[in-house]
């Protein structure tokens, strides 16, 4: 195992050090100063070494801080005792259990090692299990004591989380090695268990906690199965078999696209079939443009029902409490009056611009931009447009719903003002094509994807974070919401106006295959 | 019909692939392009169709109407990794090309004929195609399009020999009206099939004179002259 853990780190090295040195390479200006020798450079090797690994244990601090902070924030929401935070943790290291494995994940690593260099699967796995744990217990540890956290209870939750990691590694291999598939892919158990765990870490809302005596008989007794596990995750020899199976090339390229993102994309096999009366009499780019929305039904219209269905209920609830409860309607008018900003938020989250943009190069311009005719401005414009309408009427029909349950809030609350209704009537449903066109107009503007469809442009990461942010400081304005539809309309006018001219003038050279 | 590349130079950030390519195409020959791994014939074939900007040099087409900077339009690109839409079928994207094309000429059954795509494969997805039914596809679209120039990356690399000998019959009956540039690895497919073998060696083309195409001495000479490549 030393001998894997040698290795492996060796790669890891490496690849952080070649990361380093191609990212260098790729800078303005720098890339003007290290040619091709730079890989083989001892000094730039050993800088991009220090800072490579440095930047690596960055970022896993920083995620695991991050991880921290999310669950002190929820916390706080939930309860403001302070066993919450031990309650929360708790159950989400069981639900990590569940949905947090690494045994038998398919990577470009784990390829790389076990497929093309041949490493011993077994060790690798050992390998693999042991520095997941070390790192867990470091970095929790750390993290327990930088939160100023009890740091009694803090080590026994990082112990029973350690416990937990192994059972859950041992719990996946046995569902595989009986059902040749994984646990999470069934649906409907992955989603009972995972509901059930999630409302269950809300309950110290209705004060119910789990104790200290439970979490350390749970440490204990994790403990003791983690040991059988580990003994069951070690008299399995067929880990190379396994590997071979599950970690193909292209599931590794897959895994590695955050997020599996190409299956999230991916034509259902449902929506293959397409009803021949909405394409038959269309032609050319209407054609083709139909088909692909068509095909994408399960990603695009399938979730924008979902979303305006949530949006009803929502709604309903909140109507019935506004006219059950004087208080709450009045707190509820006051914040549709003066937080308008927050719908700006939840238009952000709702829109599907940037799934429908990932569908549409995996899917489609990846393989057509190869084709000249495909590439000639009039044709670049013209789909363009036959885009922006398709995608800003799909997310038209959750705009009214918010559009519509805000009137009527609203008028439950005792608004009078014509003026207010229609301003902020109008302002969701152009912030709706303000998104629509976003998306679509970073999309042409800054194509971010390769090749190899990996994203590769920084541009369009900033870009994406700045609109986070911009709309993360508008749900936190407190201004009449007239004055900010007023403004948000201007805004949302000039912004469509001076970007459809952009991407007239521009697209034409910025969309293309980097 | 000619085409012509004049003093063509490509280099990526500090290393220089191709030099002052000064080369003559014609039509009514398939030419095939032989370099070593990394020569540099896929940054031919996309200088060419304008995939990427080149730092000096013009391409030039001559096609009845007198010699012109060509246009994308006239030409023609099968890559080495065939790319279609994968949301379609083979019988929508057809549809799809012909009508934005305008073009009638023939059924589609018929159009399919050409490449011997079978009924049953025209209404699957293009994504459950193999490697080589996208690739009779992906020739198909340009022979539709009828572009004066087909520029032809490594096409039968992974055809099994049916589909590659339908492929090569195909290509000779095009290349009377049609000028096909063709990169290969393969020496024996260059020869078999191929009017002129064009060397890309030491970041520059040329021409290897016209002999007996099968005989030893010639395969020789091209061999050595791919070794003689600095391949820096």
């Amino acid at each position: 195992m030393i001998r894997t853990l040698y290795y492996s780190l060796k790669i890891d090295t490496y690849y952080a050090i070649n990361s380093f040195i191609y990212l260098l390479r790729k800078l303005p200006i720098l890339k003007d100063l290290f040619t091709e020798d730079a890989y083989t450079s001892k000094i730039l090797k050993l800088l991009s070494g220090f800072f490579g690994i440095l930047l690596s244990f960055t970022k896993m601090v920083f995620s695991r801080y991050l991880y921290f902070l999310i669950i002190y924030i929820i916390s706080n929401y939930i309860s403001k005792d302070n066993r919450t935070f031990y309650h929360v943790f708790f159950i989400f290291s069981i639900i990590g259990m569940f949905i947090n494995n690494k045994l038998l994940t398919a990577n470009m690593k784990k390829y790389l090692s076990i497929v093309v260099f041949k490493m011993d699967a077994k060790n690798y796995l050992k390998y693999n299990l042991f520095w997941t744990l070390l790192t867990n217990l470091s970095l929790n540890s750390l993290c327990f004591y930088l939160f100023n956290l009890d740091m009694k209870i803090g080590f026994i939750l990082v112990l029973f989380q350690l416990g937990v990691r192994v059972i859950g590694e041992s719990l996946e291999l046995m569902y595989f090695r009986k059902y040749a598939n994984f646990w999470y892919n069934n649906t409907f158990l992955y989603f009972s268990i995972l509901s059930i765990l999630l409302l269950f870490s809300f309950s110290p809302a209705i004060n119910l906690f789990i104790n200290q005596d439970m979490i350390f008989i749970s440490t204990l007794a994790s403990i003791v199965i983690s040991v059988v596990s580990y003994f069951y995750i070690c008299s399995f020899n067929d880990y190379t078999s396994i590997f071979k199976r599950i970690n193909t090339l292209s599931n590794a390229i897959n895994n590695d696209l955050s997020n599996n993102r190409q299956s999230i994309v991916e034509v259902k096999k449902k929506d293959i079939q397409i009803d021949e009366k909405k394409i038959s009499t269309k032609n050319g780019y209407d054609y083709f443009n139909t088909i692909f929305f068509e095909r994408h039904r399960d990603i695009l219209l399938r979730t924008v029902k979902f979303i305006s269905f949530v949006l009803i209920v929502s709604y309903i609830i909140l109507g019935i409490f506004a006219i059950d409860n004087k208080e709450f309607s009045i707190m509820l008018n006051d914040f549709l009056s003066n937080r308008l900003g927050w719908f700006v938020l939840i238009m952000y989250f709702i829109n599907r611009g940037s799934i429908v943009t990932q569908a549409m190069f995996y899917n489609c311009d990846h393989a057509m931009l190869k084709y000249n005719f495909y590439r000639e401005p009039s044709v670049i414009i013209g789909l363009f447009k036959m885009r922006l309408k398709t995608i800003s009427q799909i997310n038209l029909l959750p705009a009214l719903i918010i559009s519509f349950g805000n009137a009527i809030l609203l008028f439950i609350g005792g608004e009078t003002s014509v003026l207010n209704f229609v301003g902020m009537f109008l302002f969701i449903i152009l912030l709706s094509v303000f998104f629509s066109l976003h998306y679509l107009v970073i999309y042409y503007l800054l194509q971010p994807y390769n090749q190899e469809m990996q994203m590769k442009k920084l541009s369009y990461s900033v870009v994406s974070l700045i609109t986070y942010l911009i709309c993360y400081w508008a749900s936190k304005l407190y201004v009449s919401s007239l004055t900010f539809s007023i403004i948000g309309l201007v805004l949302c006018i000039i912004y469509i106006l001076i970007s459809l001219k952009i991407v007239e003038n521009y697209a034409p050279r910025t969309f293309k295959i980097n | 019909m000619k085409l012509y590349i004049e003093n063509l130079s490509k280099s990526y950030i500090d290393k220089n692939i191709l030099k002052d390519i000064d080369i003559t195409f014609e039509s009514g020959k398939i030419y095939g392009l032989l370099g070593r791994n990394g020569a540099g014939k896929t940054t031919f074939f996309n200088c060419i169709n304008e995939d990427i900007t080149y730092d000096s040099g013009k391409i030039y087409l001559e096609a009845g109407y007198g010699k012109n900077l060509i246009n994308t339009n006239d030409i023609g690109y099968v890559v080495s990794t065939p790319v279609v839409p994968e949301f379609l079928t083979a019988k929508e994207f057809l549809k799809f090309f012909l009508d934005i094309n305008k073009i009638s000429d023939k059924s589609i059954e018929e159009y399919f004929d050409i490449v011997k795509i079978e009924k049953e494969d025209q209404n699957k997805l293009l994504r459950d195609f193999s490697h080589g039914m996208k690739n009779k596809m992906q020739l198909l679209i340009n022979i539709i399009a009828n572009p004066k120039v087909i520029l032809l990356d490594e096409p039968l690399t992974s055809l099994d020999i049916v589909v590659q000998e339908e492929i090569k019959e195909l290509l000779k009956k095009l290349k009377d009206d049609h000028i096909i540039i063709l990169s290969t690895h393969i020496l024996e497919l260059a020869m078999d099939l191929c009017d002129e073998i064009v060397i890309l060696n030491n970041k520059t083309l040329e021409i290897c004179d016209k002999e007996n195409l099968n005989s030893k001495k010639y395969k020789d000479k091209i061999i050595k002259s791919l070794k003689d490549d600095k391949h820096d």
